[in-house]
């Protein structure tokens, strides 16, 4: 419900402004998506822990198993949600080439990269509880940050560096190659979304490795 | 205690701490403000250099003050907690009881939570297909109750859902920590009875409780725990006794309990 909201009021409020973006409904669409995903997804996984603290505190678990479940959950409603998503996308005028198939890689390095993230922040959430507080409220920043409403060539050319330095840039640039444009994601471009997928899950597992030890003693 | 009889669970030197947050340094504001003048963690020891046997098929009682580290020396045999330092060995399965109803999920009805508890604490699917009945007739809920949310139940017939997992796959170690309290009589009649049937299979049950009379029908040997430490290790009997005498307050309140 919450994309179809979204996607009426960027459609009303932008289409014209955007004048210039093709198929502008499909255009934030598929940036809309990925933003969801990140969104919900890392809300999920920070949570996770400190949600089943009862549980860790009682049985001897793995602690990852949390946050990994939450993870996977999310992709799964991910692909229910591809269902409606993808009729939606057609009727806004998506080609189906065999481009698209390239979604589920992408798809694998962006879930790789929202759970490094979430897990360092899901680690430190069990200490300082505000993290998740302190993290919605972030939210808003880094999506007007990333262009979903908007192209990245409205932006001055000076300031194309720092919009560049949003991960999430990258993966909705992958995105829309992806479904939008039917092309395939340049090499440069396949580059950065590998180094962006697995630095971060490394450096979640790290954090999450060197911090769980007093975890127990936070629940 | 006797030499022949296997050693079940063995610490040595055992010290586990908790960190804990002495200023009150809990958020991420407050963490930025103090941040290089005061330290946010300190670390409380609770189980200091503690010293413990448990040998095979025994039942071990462990009493002591509120606060003593009882709950952290279960805690830490079930794996929960690591030692700081010293060393743990602990062979066999341990099938844990917290406090009451701990893992259940409120809103879940109660069959959703046998599965679900039952897979966390390490029962495969088919072991757990042929658990299912005798869990469900052991925690003596109606087919109407075992439907409900459990947030729905009252505390008793939480626990003795919980008791019914937790002793349904005969764990090799039974860590009952004061969650039968709240079952009526018959329930822990009938709790007593398994505990004894667990024995004489063989099993390890290490049992936390006020209750003396509780004590002394389940336990061989007790231990008095004080300031993290075992003070005191023995007979059952005398261990109760001296429960008894050392937790008598100096002034006590006028009597409602007697």
């Amino acid at each position: 419900m919450n994309p179809l909201i979204y996607l009426i009021i960027f459609t009303f409020v932008f289409g014209n402004v955007f004048s210039e973006i093709d198929r502008y409904p499909l255009y934030a669409l598929t940036g809309l998506i990925c933003w969801i995903f990140f969104s919900t997804t890392s809300i999920q996984v920070i949570e996770s822990i400190i949600n089943s603290s009862g549980v860790l505190k009682s049985i001897n678990i793995p602690t990852i198993a949390f946050p990994l479940s939450a993870q996977l959950a999310s992709l799964i409603s991910l692909f229910l949600s591809m269902v409606p998503f993808i009729i939606m996308m057609m009727l806004f005028g998506m080609k189906i080439g065999w481009e698209t198939l390239l979604f589920f890689p992408i798809l694998l390095l962006f879930s790789c990269f929202t759970f490094g993230v979430s897990l360092i922040l899901s680690s430190f959430n069990v200490y300082f509880r505000d993290m998740q507080l302190a993290w919605s409220s972030f939210m808003p920043a880094i999506f007007y940050a990333t262009p979903i409403a908007y192209t990245s060539s409205l932006i001055p050319e000076k300031f194309l560096w720092l919009i560049k330095l949003n991960p999430l840039y990258h993966f909705v640039g992958a995105f829309r190659d992806v479904f939008y444009f039917n092309q395939v994601p340049s090499l440069q471009m396949t580059g950065i979304l590998v180094v962006l997928g697995i630095l971060p899950l490394l450096a979640g597992l790290f954090i999450f490795n060197r911090l769980e030890k007093g975890f127990v003693s936070q629940y | 205690m006797e030499a022949n009889k296997e050693i079940i669970i063995e610490a040595k030197g055992l010290s586990v701490s908790f960190l804990i947050q002495r200023h009150g340094i809990n958020n991420i504001k407050d963490f930025i403000i103090t941040m290089g003048v005061k330290s946010p963690f300190e670390k409380k020891t609770v189980l200091r250099d503690l010293d413990l046997t448990v040998y095979k098929g025994e039942c071990l009682g462990v009493m002591g003050r509120n606060g003593c580290g009882k709950s952290t020396l279960l805690r830490t045999i079930a794996g929960i907690m690591t030692p700081d330092e010293g060393s743990l060995t602990v062979k066999g399965n341990v099938a844990p009881l917290m406090a009451l109803g701990v893992g259940l999920e409120p809103e879940l009805s109660g069959l959703e939570n046998i599965k679900l508890v039952g897979t966390l604490m390490g029962l495969s699917k088919k072991e757990l297909k042929n658990a299912l009945a005798s869990i469900i007739d052991f925690s003596e809920l109606s087919l109407d109750e075992i439907e409900m949310q459990v947030k729905r139940y009252s505390s008793g017939m939480m626990a003795r859902l919980a008791f019914s997992i937790a002793v349904a796959n005969l764990p090799e170690i039974l860590i009952i920590d004061e969650a039968l309290a709240v079952g009526d009589l018959g329930f822990r009649q009938k709790c007593a009875k398994r505990i004894n049937e667990i024995k004489a299979a063989g099993s390890t049950i290490i049992y936390v409780s006020h209750h003396l009379d509780e004590i002394k029908s389940i336990c061989t040997r007790a231990i008095f725990m004080e300031g993290g430490k075992i003070a005191l290790s023995g007979d059952v009997n005398e261990i109760c006794d001296y429960y008894q005498t050392h937790l008598k307050r100096k002034n006590p309140a006028p009597t409602i309990l007697s």
